[in-house]
């Protein structure tokens, strides 16, 4: 098709990417309503069992933390492990906003995500000014999370130290309430994936394959790699914050262990690795796939870690890359060796 | 303040020790070991469960060592051939994520199979005096270790042809390959060091404080951290590195208290690493 147009006069080619763009929109926003169709359906299936629903609603919010991780390390190179971190300054800034300084729950919220998404930004720019490789720029944000969780425990006054606290706003609203909350995160699940789907196709997007791929040579082709990287965690991590704030407010408590390193950059982690670093639907698969063996080995106990941690490793011998670049490259060599 | 600084690095020998096998196995092979911490525990639980069969404790000590320097060969054989066939960061990532999974085997399993278990071994005895100040016997014994571990280290690498042969793989694996030096040998050799040496590890932190089977984790994360402020690749950047940070941390605690002392240690850690990014002693990329 683009060689095709490749052939053509400009005016057509022109004319081509138009349409090619308007194509794409539909291109993206179907597949992800649809899918948002089928995960929809999950309350018909399980809405009775208020564990389950509990469960489903954690697994969105890591398709959440998962796509805005994905946009920061896998459109960018930027290894955040503060993804916790980051949430749990949306998680915590809501309660804290909406609690004890008494603002509305909306307002809370948005302030709360500002606040996290800011916390990127400058993470961000430091690596990005000391020019950090992708293990520095690890090892920075890791720390970063480490001081957080300290600080989360040393501040009792404020965050209820170990236990947590219990946030008393929206606590008889809609919000505490399995199915309501559940659509909710399925709604915010979907705007990230447009959201990222619309980045990659801008020319912000293009900036970002040209920097993952040859940060040089995108510096020599005009791309302000510096500031690509800025904006991609400060989208990134605003959607953590606000992702981190909402399922806060939807549990109707926060603690440490929500936020935790363990807990959460981890499991992101190997969710984005088993669906695809980069991928659009990648996230979604790998947090519906982990969310589900991790709930099906749950009688198990800490003896559940052992098949978890097998898996974790044949499926990063058997397909590095993911689930979904892999099959789509099987699928693309088919159609080579058909034409 | 001189007690605080003794036990500063007291403290620093143990975090220096603890970053010697990282960045050991980082320097030669790429290799990013987040399992490193649970070698140590299934060194110390090798100990404990030889103990507890009634063996003598310098026998139990000697199989915990070996058991350490057996679980680097394994790593080395089984877990790392893969990793070894990529290059660049595509290595350090896979080697990541898959002692990532091993950690989580390790991590899952002793937990459910020994969930309370702890080492801790008791060194007799009353304190000793120090430069007038009376440090718990396990310090002392503890540190003495280390020093000797790390004595025998630099000895090793700057005075024997086989450390030299180490060294020169860090510095330029391809040249190394050309003038008859065969990276994978000596990165077996490294493995079973750095096996050896989480296997101290866990042992001289038996000495002072009880070593839990949850201890893995924890342990991993603050040997990369003292790893990378020392530079990677660099022992005696992991033993300056480890005594500037427990100095820094024992000054902290006594000072201004233990919730910021971690915070401060951090700040440390960080400032260094964005002021220079190759480390205190590392090689400039």
């Amino acid at each position: 098709m683009t060689e095709r147009f490749a052939d053509a006069t400009g005016t057509s080619l022109v004319g081509g990417t138009e349409r090619h763009a308007a194509q794409s929109l539909r291109a993206l926003v179907i597949p992800v309503l649809a899918m948002g169709a089928v995960l929809a359906l999950v309350p018909f299936w399980l809405g009775d069992s208020r564990v389950l629903m509990t469960v489903s609603i954690l697994g969105l919010a890591f398709a959440c933390y998962s796509i805005g991780f994905n946009l920061i390390f896998g459109s960018t190179g930027q290894l955040f492990l503060c993804v916790g971190a980051l949430a749990g300054i949306g998680g915590y800034g809501a309660a804290i906003f909406a609690d004890t300084v008494g603002l509305p729950v909306i307002v809370s919220i948005l302030l709360a995500t500002l606040a996290s998404s800011l916390t990127g930004g400058l993470l961000s720019w430091i690596a990005v000014r000391r020019s950090l490789g992708v293990i520095f720029t690890g090892i920075v944000t890791l720390i970063f999370a480490l001081a957080f969780q300290n600080l989360l425990l040393g501040l009792g006054d404020l965050t209820g130290g170990e236990s947590g606290f219990l946030i008393e706003s929206g606590a008889d609203s809609f919000l505490t309430s399995r199915i309501p909350a559940f659509y909710l995160m399925l709604g915010l699940v979907l705007v990230f994936m447009v959201v990222h789907g619309l980045l990659r196709r801008s020319h912000v997007g293009w900036a970002f394959r040209a920097l993952r791929d040859d940060e040089v040579a995108a510096e020599l082709a005009g791309v302000h790699v510096a500031r690509y990287r800025v904006y991609a965690a400060l989208v990134g991590a605003g959607m953590l914050g606000m992702t981190g704030g909402l399922y806060a407010l939807t549990q109707g408590r926060v603690s440490p262990t929500t936020y935790g390193f363990a807990e959460v950059d981890v499991v992101v982690i190997v969710m984005l690795a088993f669906g695809g670093i980069g991928s659009l639907f990648g996230p979604i698969l790998g947090a519906v796939t982990f969310t589900a063996i991790n709930e099906l080995l749950v009688d198990l106990g800490h003896l559940r870690l052992v098949p978890y941690g097998a898996l974790v490793i044949v499926l990063f011998l058997w397909i590095p890359r993911g689930v979904i670049p892999t099959i789509r490259d099987r699928l693309r060599q088919r159609r080579r060796q058909r034409s | 303040m001189t007690a605080i600084i003794l036990d500063g690095i007291v403290l620093g020998l143990q975090f220096g020790l603890l970053a010697a096998g990282l960045t050991l196995v980082y320097g030669l092979g790429g290799v990013l070991n987040l399992a490193y911490g649970q070698i140590a525990v299934l060194s110390a639980m090798a100990v404990l469960l030889t103990m507890d069969a009634g063996v003598p404790v310098f026998a139990a000590v000697g199989i915990g060592l070996v058991t350490g320097g057996l679980i680097g060969l394994i790593f080395d054989q089984t877990i790392l051939r893969p990793i070894y066939r990529r290059q660049g960061e595509a290595r350090v990532l896979l080697s990541l994520l898959l002692t990532l999974g091993v950690a989580f085997v390790v991590d899952g399993f002793l937990t459910w199979r020994y969930p309370f278990a702890g080492l801790s071994l008791q060194i007799g005895g009353g304190p000793i005096d120090l430069l007038g100040v009376p440090m718990r016997r396990g310090s002392i014994v503890g540190s003495v270790v280390i020093l000797v571990v790390f004595g025998l280290l630099f000895a090793f690498f700057r005075g024997t042809t086989l450390g030299r042969a180490v060294r020169s793989v860090i510095e330029d694996e391809e040249g190394a390959r050309l003038v008859g030096i065969d990276p994978s040998l000596m990165l077996r050799i490294i493995l079973v060091f750095s096996g050896v040496l989480a296997a101290v590890v866990a042992l001289t932190q038996s000495m002072i404080r009880p070593v839990t089977v949850t201890a893995g984790f924890s342990i991993t994360v603050l040997a990369l951290i003292v790893t990378v402020v020392g530079g990677l690749g660099s022992v005696s950047g992991a033993f300056l590195a480890g005594l500037i940070l427990g100095v820094i941390n024992t000054l902290a605690t006594s000072y201004i208290g233990t919730f910021l002392s971690l915070i401060i240690l951090l700040v440390a850690a960080a400032v260094t690493i964005l002021i220079r990014p190759s480390g205190l002693l590392g090689v400039k990329e």
